[in-house]
């Protein structure tokens, strides 16, 4: 079982987190294996099993579980860190360099695409789907 | 060579004492890099038109000191020394606007700039009133039986724990309190403090006298609100109590926790405030921030924008901590 974290927490704005990964519906129609999706109410379902507002501790329980996890650069890559289960983030803006933990598998598209800003609101960069990786790549290190 | 920039904040003295404030710094025999006076006045003047500050600012070209006349924002003095902390200098020289520093002062108090210290000051007298302070510790813990070390003459150098009114000090280190009220009632107790407790010395030197001409017209600290001073004498005490605790504020979201949680059984004697208690057990913001007024100098986003930070977070919050 995969777990996937699709979303980064929202914009005060309403506009679209510019951390958040534009491609998971064609990178969960590429996956071969049961995925449990985790997040907040109000969050668009990717898969069947979506379990919403779970408590820190069920999440906990839930990467210990799972083969492995995907996440955008959200509070759960640090929590599958912190539970010492390896994952892939997908990064665009945030710099891994800094929001990373090398024990993951952290894949950016390219360092030029980062904001030039890393430590004021997202609010202030736009949302852009070349700055992240394809699916394809995504699901070569999903084999590893 | 470090660079050292000269802060001057006034209000209501541009004909009494700040004139003769200028014309000290201006002839200090280690000349400063930069001036820049904070205007703090109701209704600020253009002094390009007077004559004596012509001569000033002419003065300061022709000696090739930079120089900068900002217009402050009337929230206290500390907002404008915590503007001048962040102007990219290694050391500020904060000069009251009714302190008169003898020619060689910024020279004495250069000479101790070393690593290991954070503030330096020299005497501050205000005749008549002199005491004699040659057994005055220094200690923050004495605070309230001596005088200060400096109001007296320094006869011999001598770490201690706080200095006032001004002095020297290692600039971007630590933050002024913007949490106290308008009048920053002890802010510059608080900062040197929290100097001292960033691991540096703080130093009271000799042969460094600034004459205190203490004018009851003017000042930065003209208001006389008794609330005010009760508000910041409060923050003051709180801080003291827990001064013996690494206080630590996680005003932030839940994956800083996280990485925090990481780094804290690094940290001697915490105190900790927190949003995520299920993470990081400990107190509230709220808490934290009724008991220290400011709490934005915990914020580890503002710190590493300001050092321009490229390394992880973990590391970020461990300069910041430890």
């Amino acid at each position: 079982m995969i777990i996937i974290s699709p979303y980064s927490k929202a914009l005060l704005s309403g506009k679209q987190n510019p951390k958040n990964y534009p491609y998971w519906k064609e990178l969960i129609a590429m996956i071969d294996e049961p995925i449990v999706q985790v997040g907040i109410e109000g969050e668009e379902q990717l898969v069947s099993d979506f379990r919403k507002n779970l408590p820190i501790t069920e999440l906990r329980k839930l990467i210990q579980e799972c083969r492995t996890w995907i996440s955008c650069d959200s509070f759960f890559q640090h929590l599958g860190w912190d539970e010492g289960k390896k994952g892939i983030v997908l990064w665009g803006v945030s710099d891994p360099l800094i929001y990373g933990h090398p024990e993951n598998i952290n894949l950016l598209a390219d360092r030029k695409h980062l904001a030039e800003n890393q430590f004021l609101w997202w609010e202030f960069v736009d949302h852009q789907n070349e700055r992240f990786v394809k699916p394809k790549i995504v699901l070569e290190h999903l084999k590893e | 060579m470090n660079k050292v920039l000269c802060s001057v904040a006034t209000r209501g003295r541009y004909f009494t004492t700040l004139p003769l404030v200028l014309n000290a710094i201006i002839n200090q025999t280690r000349p400063v890099d930069k001036l820049v006076i904070f205007d703090d006045n109701d209704e600020p003047q253009d002094m390009r038109s007077e004559m004596i500050y012509q001569y000033f600012f002419q003065m300061l070209d022709i000696k090739g000191i930079a120089w900068e006349w900002l217009f402050a924002d009337k929230k206290g003095q500390h907002h404008i020394h915590q503007r001048a902390n962040m102007m990219g200098y290694d050391w500020v020289w904060r000069v009251d606007d009714d302190a008169i520093p003898e020619p060689n002062v910024l020279e004495m108090l250069y000479y101790y700039t070393e690593d290991c210290v954070g503030a330096v000051g020299g005497s501050v007298l205000t005749p008549p009133y002199m005491p004699d302070t040659s057994k005055v510790t220094g200690l923050i813990n004495n605070i309230d039986s001596e005088p200060n070390i400096q109001w007296g003459v320094i006869k011999e150098e001598k770490q201690v724990e706080h200095l006032h009114c001004t002095f020297l000090y290692r600039a971007g280190v630590c933050d002024f309190n913007l949490g106290l009220s308008r009048v920053a009632h002890r802010e510059e107790t608080l900062f040197t403090y929290g100097l001292k407790q960033k691991g540096y010395q703080i130093l009271a030197v000799p042969n460094a006298v600034t004459w205190h001409m203490k004018n009851p017209e003017g000042g930065i600290r003209s208001e006389t609100k008794k609330e005010m001073y009760e508000h910041d004498e409060q923050i003051f005490r709180n801080i003291l109590q827990y001064r013996d605790r690494t206080i630590v504020v996680l005003n932030c979201g839940l994956g800083d926790h996280l990485v925090f949680s990481h780094v804290l059984p690094s940290i001697p004697n915490a105190e900790v405030f927190t949003c995520y208690p299920e993470v990081v057990p400990g107190k509230s913001i709220a808490e934290a921030q009724h008991l220290f007024g400011d709490i934005d100098h915990w914020n580890v986003y503002k710190k590493m924008d300001q050092w321009k930070w490229k390394d992880s977070l973990e590391n970020a919050y461990r300069k910041l901590y430890l």
